[in-house]
């Protein structure tokens, strides 16, 4: 034992240094690595897990997606015709109203052309009376004597009054 | 010649406390252990940076490397056996350095002048690879008695036929031998490679050497490796036939 170096106290020595070196290492290097290596293999798992879940939210989310675009294409559609049929209503609607004011425009118009030309025909008709009575006047003085006149006087009211009998 | 001595040399002596040179390297060889272990793991991160990747490689392969021989008992078992991988590799390669087995002072011995190293290879030193037998033998022991309780012990003493006595003494006598030849292995590959060295450098100093220190950075690598998966083995067997007894046992409970 002795040529081969084997001393207790050296051997006992190697066995406790060993032991410190055990205790030191799992303290110092095994576990915060193992430690870390487990965090980061849960860390990747997770991340999986969840782009694994995004995936299929942004699956679902297209599918929802496309059923709205659906929903509000179909709508838009519904809308654009009630709203072509309302303009068309409206159209007729005016149009009716249109030519409905046109008319009365005319009529009342017409009325008031007639009115006038009646107001103007009586106007023109005084006026010729009139003037004619007057043109009458002087002629009756110049060539008739008062006797005459009282005559021919009493000649036109009479047909006159046969006139408005008729 | 070189100085070659099968034991380690005694360098001083403390409170009659022996300290010999492989003793030394065994506190040079922990120094580096616990310093690298420190810097590497005193700012972890999640995205690891160069050191971190490299301790995470090394400590994530030997915990994988060991799942494949001792299954679920990883976790338990793991500290024991990677200690054992790294110091051993590391005391192999710090017996490599140049001034290891160089570095020295010379004093009188029986009127003679000798020439005593201040560093020698730790596992080129029977204490230290005995000190890693002993434990490594007492840890699968502790696992086998820990797993399977005193069913473990029938392995060793079973009185119930003559045959399986006989095959408990034997396990016994294996048990023991193991503790030697680990302890020999170790110490005759290194010691037997640290003195090819010192003969090749003695006789050709220059260039010639190389190629031998890299076959014995490879033997240091390869020893560490078998000595740390053989305890492993033993480990495994140990608790699989603790288990295995435990079982019978049970069953014919």
């Amino acid at each position: 034992m002795e040529k081969l170096g084997i001393e207790p106290s050296l051997l006992l020595a190697q066995i406790v240094n060993f032991a410190i070196i055990v205790v030191v290492l799992t303290k110092l290097l095994y576990t915060p690595i193992l430690a870390m290596i487990a965090k980061r293999k849960k860390e990747i798992e997770e991340g999986l897990a969840l782009s694994v879940r995004q995936r299929e939210e942004e699956e679902k989310f297209g599918i929802r997606k496309e059923k709205l675009l659906a929903d509000a294409r179909k709508e838009a559609r519904v809308i654009l015709e009630d709203g072509k049929k309302q303009a068309k209503e409206a159209e007729h609607e005016i149009l009716a109203a249109a030519h409905k004011e046109a008319s009365e425009i005319l009529e009342k118009a017409k009325a008031e052309a007639i009115a006038t030309h009646e107001a103007l025909s009586a106007d023109i008709r005084a006026e010729a009376v009139g003037l004619a009575s007057a043109m009458a006047k002087r002629l009756v003085a110049s060539v008739l004597s008062p006797g005459d006149q009282h005559k021919l006087i009493a000649k036109h009211l009479t047909e006159l009054e046969k006139n408005k009998t008729l | 010649m070189p100085h070659i001595s099968l034991a380690a040399e005694i360098v001083t002596r403390i409170a009659g406390f022996p300290i010999s040179n492989a003793l030394i390297t065994t506190w040079l060889v922990m120094g580096i252990l616990i310093f690298a272990s420190y810097m590497v793991t005193r700012r972890m991160s999640l995205v690891p940076s160069g050191a971190q990747s490299v301790a995470e490689m090394l400590v994530g392969g030997l915990y994988d490397f060991f799942a494949s021989v001792t299954g679920k008992y990883v976790s338990q078992v793991f500290p024991l056996v990677a200690s054992l991988f790294l110091f051993i590799l590391i005391a192999n390669w710090v017996g490599l350095l140049p001034g290891v087995g160089t570095i020295g002072f010379f004093h009188e011995v029986h009127g003679e002048t000798v020439f005593t190293p201040l560093f020698r290879g730790a596992t080129a030193d029977l204490n230290t690879t005995l000190a890693l037998a002993l434990f490594a033998m007492g840890a699968i022991q502790y696992y086998g008695f820990k797993t399977a309780g005193v069913h473990y012990g029938k392995r060793f003493f079973n009185v119930g036929n003559p045959i399986y006595f006989f095959v408990g003494l034997l396990e016994l006598i294996s048990e023991l031998s193991k503790v030697i030849s680990f302890a020999f292995r170790l110490f005759g590959n290194i010691f037997a490679g640290e003195v090819l060295l010192a003969v090749i450098a003695f006789l050709m100093p220059f260039v010639v050497p190389l190629p031998f220190i890299t076959m014995e950075l490879f033997v240091g690598f390869i020893q560490a490796l078998v000595f740390s998966m053989l305890t492993a083995v033993f480990l495994s067997v140990a608790v699989a036939h603790g288990e295995h007894e435990k079982h019978l046992a049970e069953g014919h409970a």
